[in-house]
């Protein structure tokens, strides 16, 4: 089971709460640790004060049995003052002595069976052997003698064990509080380090994931803007630093896609324009030359005399030149139709072997230096379209045929109907079309070397044939090698005899 | 007795060399060629007194004629009037040792005076 990778607003979040939860841990167990070491020391200092109250317990003790000595041994009164002053602050010293115990459990019952021992001692020895002493010194003596020496004996070794008793737990608390406040400060220290490389580590992963990305992301936007469309990110990086660069991406990709659009559009425009202005060019050429001979000859018959023999030659070649005039002017026309895209879609019956025959017959009286010859058999090859524009395209195919066979030669003209669609083929043994110049004699005012060889022509002939043959949804190519000639064919949609009226009737308007 | 002076014509168009030789006409002797190259070989061959010499010429432009005409001790010396469509060529060539310039389409007078005055008759 895959699951996307989480976005990256969620794991900021998740990152966020982790170490959150991490700094109040840590807070939370220093103060835990703090507390511990406090309630520690207290105990340390109650058990100071516990002790100190036994030895004052104890020295009241001491007071009332000195007392008590003094007086028996001497019988003066005098000698009980401190018997008397103990015995005023026995019971504030006792209850202060008991009630610090409370905590102790151990301590406590100690306390007690002391406290018990000091009242046995005073009910049981000290008040009896002083009202004794009223009667009798002698006795008295006795009696503090063996049994008072052994009850101060005896509790004096209660409170020696009490106060080592207590000793060991004023120590056990000691080090309970060293070891807590060392453990408080070893928390809060190794809390501090752990959250800081943690912040650090955070720190360094928005640094790698994000503002790397988004710092490339910007560096490549100010590139783009500078041109280089060329520019990728690598597209790593969490949830919404990853979309970005994949946008970015996409984003480049189509800039640098239209760019090249663009470009090619622009060099397609220039090369128009570069072919237009050879246009205005060839034009200037090809008008001139044909309109110099109508206007020289026209100025030589208005200005000097001739016989009426060389006037009708001159007025011939008038004539030529002015036809050629008018065959260019009709070439531009077919150009300013093919650019408006108008060619007018008559459909006749149109039999290819017959206009082949009589295209043939046209151009052998134009070149003596071509044999023409049409291969076609007895048979009508109808097709369906413009007969004058059908005629325009093979008479532009053989007198290319012509043109670019400057020795002479044979011209081959061929047609036969195959599969329902006619094969028209015109085959020179001229110049033919070098390699690098077979992609372009389709372009319009292309003429390649034709210029440069002599041949007139506007270089509009194959381009204004193309649009006619396809506008007949037929077919215009070549075969052709430098040196050895060229075939042109033209294929189009074949016409039965009776197929014509369906739905195609001739159109004579 | 003056000998009469030979004019060659350079130009592809057929008609517009029969215009030409009917423009000048005053009995010169006429050569024709109708590309650069046949234009240098002739040249040579017939030593004009006048060349004229179209700009747009098959396999040898026209004002590659001129210069190698330059480079010729002989036919350096021989006048050129050039013909062409284009008169904004007009500084280059005489720049490069045309005698004179005609703009297509010509004056046949004007022509005609252009061949005299280079022919010296």
């Amino acid at each position: 089971m895959s699951r996307p990778p989480a976005s990256l607003q969620t794991r900021l979040i998740a990152a966020s709460a982790v170490l959150a939860l991490l700094v109040i841990g840590v807070f939370v167990a220093l103060v835990l640790a703090v507390s511990a070491a406090r309630t520690a020391t207290n105990e340390e200092a109650r058990s100071k004060n516990v002790t100190t109250s036994a030895l004052q317990l104890e020295k009241l003790v001491l007071d009332l049995e000195a007392g008590v000595r003094g007086y028996v041994l001497t019988g003066n009164t005098s000698f009980l003052q401190p018997y008397t002053t103990a015995k005023q602050q026995l019971p504030e010293a006792k209850a202060n002595f008991v009630d610090l115990t409370k905590g102790e459990p151990g301590q406590h019952e100690r306390a007690q069976l002391i406290t018990t021992s000091i009242d046995q001692y005073m009910n049981e020895y000290a008040k009896p052997v002083l009202l004794i002493a009223q009667e009798s010194l002698g006795a008295a003596k006795d009696a503090a003698k063996n049994e008072g020496t052994f009850r101060i004996d005896q509790l004096q070794r209660d409170f020696r064990s009490f106060i080592q008793s207590e000793d060991v737990l004023a120590a056990s608390h000691k080090e309970s509080a060293d070891t807590k406040s060392r453990h408080a400060i070893e928390l809060g220290v190794a809390g501090l380090a752990g959250s800081t490389i943690l912040i650090l580590l955070f720190g360094l992963y928005l640094s790698r994931m994000i503002a790397r990305p988004v710092r490339e992301a910007a560096d490549g936007a100010s590139l783009l803007a500078a041109g280089d469309l060329s520019l990728r990110l690598s597209e790593r990086g969490p949830g919404e630093v990853g979309e970005l660069t994949r946008s970015f991406n996409s984003m480049a990709e189509r800039l640098q896609g239209t760019r090249r659009e663009l470009e090619e559009q622009n060099a397609q425009l220039r090369e128009s324009e570069r072919l237009k202005s050879d246009l205005v060019n060839t034009v200037s050429h090809e008008l001139r030359t044909p309109l110099s001979g109508v206007l020289g000859f026209t100025k030589l018959l208005l200005t000097r005399d001739f016989d009426s023999e060389t006037r009708r030659h001159y007025l011939g070649i008038i004539d030529a030149q002015a036809r050629r005039l008018a065959e260019l002017i009709d070439d531009f026309l077919d150009v300013r139709r093919i650019e408006e895209g108008r060619f007018e879609r008559a459909q006749e019956l149109v039999d290819m072997a017959t206009l082949l025959r009589e295209e043939a017959q046209l151009y052998s009286l134009q070149s003596p230096k071509h044999e023409l010859a049409v291969e076609v058999g007895p048979k009508a090859i109808p097709v369906l379209g413009n007969p004058d524009r059908l005629r325009q395209v093979i008479g532009n195919l053989i007198s290319n045929a012509i043109k670019y066979s400057p020795q002479g030669g044979l011209v081959q003209i061929s047609a036969e109907a195959e599969n329902g669609s006619v094969r028209v083929e015109v085959r020179d043994e001229g110049m033919g079309i070098p390699l690098t110049q077979q992609h372009q004699i389709f372009t319009k005012f292309f003429r390649g070397d034709a210029a440069a060889s002599g041949i007139t022509g506007t270089g509009l002939g194959l381009a204004v044939s193309r649009d006619i043959v396809e506008s007949h949804g037929g077919r215009i190519g070549f075969t052709s090698a430098e040196g050895e000639g060229t075939t042109f064919f033209v294929e189009l949609p074949g016409a039965n005899g009776g197929s014509e009226e369906q739905g195609q009737g001739p159109d004579q308007s | 007795m003056e000998s009469r002076k030979t004019v060659l014509i350079c130009d592809d168009e057929p008609a517009l060399r029969e215009l030409i030789r009917a423009s000048v006409d005053d009995g010169y002797i006429f050569a024709e060629a109708g590309d650069g190259v046949m234009a240098l070989d002739l040249a040579r061959e017939v030593s004009p007194d006048v060349i004229i010499l179209d700009l747009m010429l098959p396999r040898l432009s026209g004002l590659e004629v001129l210069a190698r005409m330059n480079d010729d001790e002989e036919l350096r010396k021989v006048p050129v009037i050039v013909i062409t469509a284009w008169n904004e060529t007009r500084e280059d060539v005489l720049a490069a040792g045309a005698a004179d310039f005609v703009t297509k389409p010509f004056e046949p007078d004007r022509l005609r005076q252009a061949v005299r005055a280079a022919a010296g008759t």
